[in-house]
Parts: structure tokens; C-alpha cells; sequence
């Protein structure tokens, strides 16, 4: 089995990509800190000045999953900019659900958007790691990433909406 | 000495250039530069920018050393948390020394975090080398959380003949 389909996702996609997201999530052991809706995920990604794009993976339905579903994979990405070289493509998410790896799918999602790197003309793709998920950390290095952590000394900061609340009061 | 915080215009490109080699120094990385102020102002000042920046100015009789007034600058975007929603990212921070300790920086992210929590954004997120001592220590203080070293985020990119490579094995 190794037909799929890699297409732009498009609003009626919005409840398979939070089920994805989900999925995601619990691979990284933090499933409860998804409180994102289907709705805010419709408004962020269709509206006039979308938040983020997303590429989906679907299979014919003969091959849908043991659930039904036929969307089986997903990467959610967005533009950056980095002030020493100009726009960046930066990857969010990407995820294939488990009775669907092997096939080549993350592979060609991941070519789909370095392919849409270099037409945006963006310098680099930049994306984050859990420093134990050993075997994406590989994937990406077969590919030719390198961890600007450990080569540069990046550490990944965030302020949340109590302090940003905090700050913006204090002006 | 007094100073105002506001919205950089395409005319500031040149002074906001200056600042990002100035920064980039300070990291020990002014080769890395490679953005001239033309690009700079064809990305931020067109009808889908991809990037804002806040500058902080002084008025005349306060002008640095050389003759600046523009003595500081935040670099922001948004980005898209697949668990929470809407994000602001500081990309850059940045005062010239001879005016830090009058609550510039702070002036700006405290801006830059009101602009984010008008457009619905649930948190701030930015980078640090985990050399930069003065600013580890500044940004702890609002509130700040070193993702990296509290859930072993590790941040990678792929960027030049990697990127160039795998975009053209895509279908």
C-alpha cells in the first residue's frame, strides 16, 4: 500500500487536522495542553490573513484507517523572518498517523515543503525537536538538518498570557 | 532622558539595519548579515508584510554618539501554536548600550505584548544564546520560561544546499 495523495488543506479539513494535532500531542506526552478548537482553527487558517497554512495526506477509502478516516497525515507551517536573511519557512507540525509510516509519506510531505521553501525564496526551514524523540531528531539529520541548539547555543523561550497581560499593563 | 516607542516606517529601514548588525555583533555573529535595507523594506512595507517593528527614539538633544536617534528597535511576528492558538514571536530585542538602563527594552516588549494580546495571541515566544547572561536574567524576570531547558526543545533548520537538496527530490 503506498497510494496517497499530498493536497492544500481546505476548511472541511478543520476537524481531521485537530484530530491530528491531537494524536501528535499525545506522541509528545502533553495531550492535555490542547485546548484549541475546531472552530479558532477555521478562523486562523481561512480567513483573510491566515495564521498558518497546512498540507494534508489522504488515502483512497479503501485504504481509510481502522476509524474510517482517509486524512491520515498533516504539517502545519508558517513564514518567519529572520533579520540576518530574510524569510524563513518555519514547520510547525508534522505527523503521520502510526498504522501509515513507512510508506514514504513523512518523506514526501517534507519535500512538498522544502519544495516550498525554495519557491517562497526563504532562506532556511526552521522547525523544533523534544530533545528524547531520538528517532525524528534522526530523520531530519539523514536529511541534512542541523540542531542550532546544540551547534549555536539556541535555548526557547515563552512568556505566558498571565505575564504578557502583566507586561502590557505595566507600560 | 525621554524617548517614544512607535511603529517603524519604510524610511527607518537604514537605522533598523544598522541596529540588526549592531545585535548580530553582540552575538558574535555579524558575518551572518547577509539582508540588505532594500529587502528589508520590500518584506516589511508591502500589503502582506512578513514582519513589524517597533523602534524607540530619542528626540534630537539626546542623539548617540555618532548622531542617532533611533536607539532601539523590536522585530515581531505571528506565529501559530498548534495547542493554543495565536502567537507573537520576538525575533529581535535590541538597545545600543549607551541608552540601556532606562526601561527601553522594557518599553518595547511590554508594546509588543499589548500588540499580541489585541490580536488574540496566548503567548510570547523568542530564543536566547544561552550565553547572554544579561538577557537570560532580564527576560526571567517578566515571567519568562526557558522551554529548552524545562522540556528539552531543541531547535533545528535546514537552510542552503540541505534545503536545496531535498526540495529537489519532490514530486
Amino acid at each position: 500500500m503506498a497510494n496517497f495523495i499530498l493536497r492544500k488543506a481546505e476548511p472541511k479539513d478543520v476537524s481531521d487536522i485537530l484530530r491530528l494535532i491531537k494524536e501528535l500531542a499525545k506522541y509528545e506526552e502533553m495531550e492535555d495542553q490542547v485546548i484549541l478548537t475546531e472552530k479558532e482553527l477555521l478562523e486562523d487558517g481561512f480567513g483573510e490573513h491566515p495564521f498558518y497554512h497546512c498540507v494534508v495526506a489522504e488515502v483512497p477509502k479503501e485504504q481509510q484507517s481502522s476509524e474510517g478516516h482517509t486524512v491520515v497525515g498533516f504539517a502545519m507551517y508558517y513564514f518567519t523572518y529572520d533579520p540576518w536573511i530574510g524569510k524563513l519557512l518555519y514547520l510547525e507540525d508534522f505527523y503521520v498517523m502510526k498504522e501509515y509510516r513507512g510508506y514514504g509519506m513523512g518523506s514526501e510531505i517534507l519535500k512538498k515543503l522544502s519544495h516550498t521553501a525554495v519557491k517562497t525564496r526563504c532562506s532556511s526551514m526552521h522547525f523544533i525537536v523534544a530533545e528524547w524523540n531520538k528517532p525524528s531528531i534522526e530523520f531530519y539529520k539523514r536529511r541534512g538538518a542541523s540542531d542550532l541548539s546544540s551547534e549555536e547555543g539556541w535555548r526557547l523561550f515563552k512568556i505566558d498570557k498571565q505575564y504578557l497581560v502583566k507586561m502590557s499593563s505595566e507600560e | 532622558m525621554n524617548y517614544t516607542v512607535r511603529d517603524s516606517t519604510p524610511g527607518d529601514c537604514k537605522d533598523i539595519m544598522r541596529l540588526i548588525v549592531d545585535l548580530a555583533e553582540y552575538e558574535k555573529m555579524p558575518n551572518e548579515v547577509k539582508l540588505s535595507h532594500k529587502e528589508l523594506e520590500a518584506d516589511g512595507f508591502s500589503s502582506n508584510p512578513f514582519f513589524k517593528c517597533l523602534v524607540a527614539e530619542v528626540p534630537e538633544e539626546f542623539k548617540s554618539k555618532e548622531g542617532h536617534t533611533i536607539v532601539g528597535y523590536g522585530f515581531y511576528f505571528f506565529t501559530y501554536c498548534t495547542w493554543k492558538g495565536r502567537v507573537v514571536y520576538l525575533e529581535d530585542l535590541y538597545v545600543m548600550p549607551e541608552f540601556r538602563g532606562k526601561g527601553i527594552g522594557k518599553a518595547l516588549m511590554s508594546r509588543i505584548a499589548q500588540i499580541g494580546r489585541a490580536q488574540g495571541c496566548v503567548r510570547m515566544q523568542f530564543t536566547v544564546l544561552d550565553w547572554n547572561k544579561p538577557s537570560l536574567d532580564f527576560y526571567s524576570s517578566q515571567g519568562a520560561l526557558n522551554l529548552t531547558a524545562a522540556e528539552g526543545w531543541q531547535l533545528l533548520r535546514f537552510e542552503g544546499e540541505a534545503l536545496e537538496k531535498l526540495a529537489q527530490s519532490a514530486n
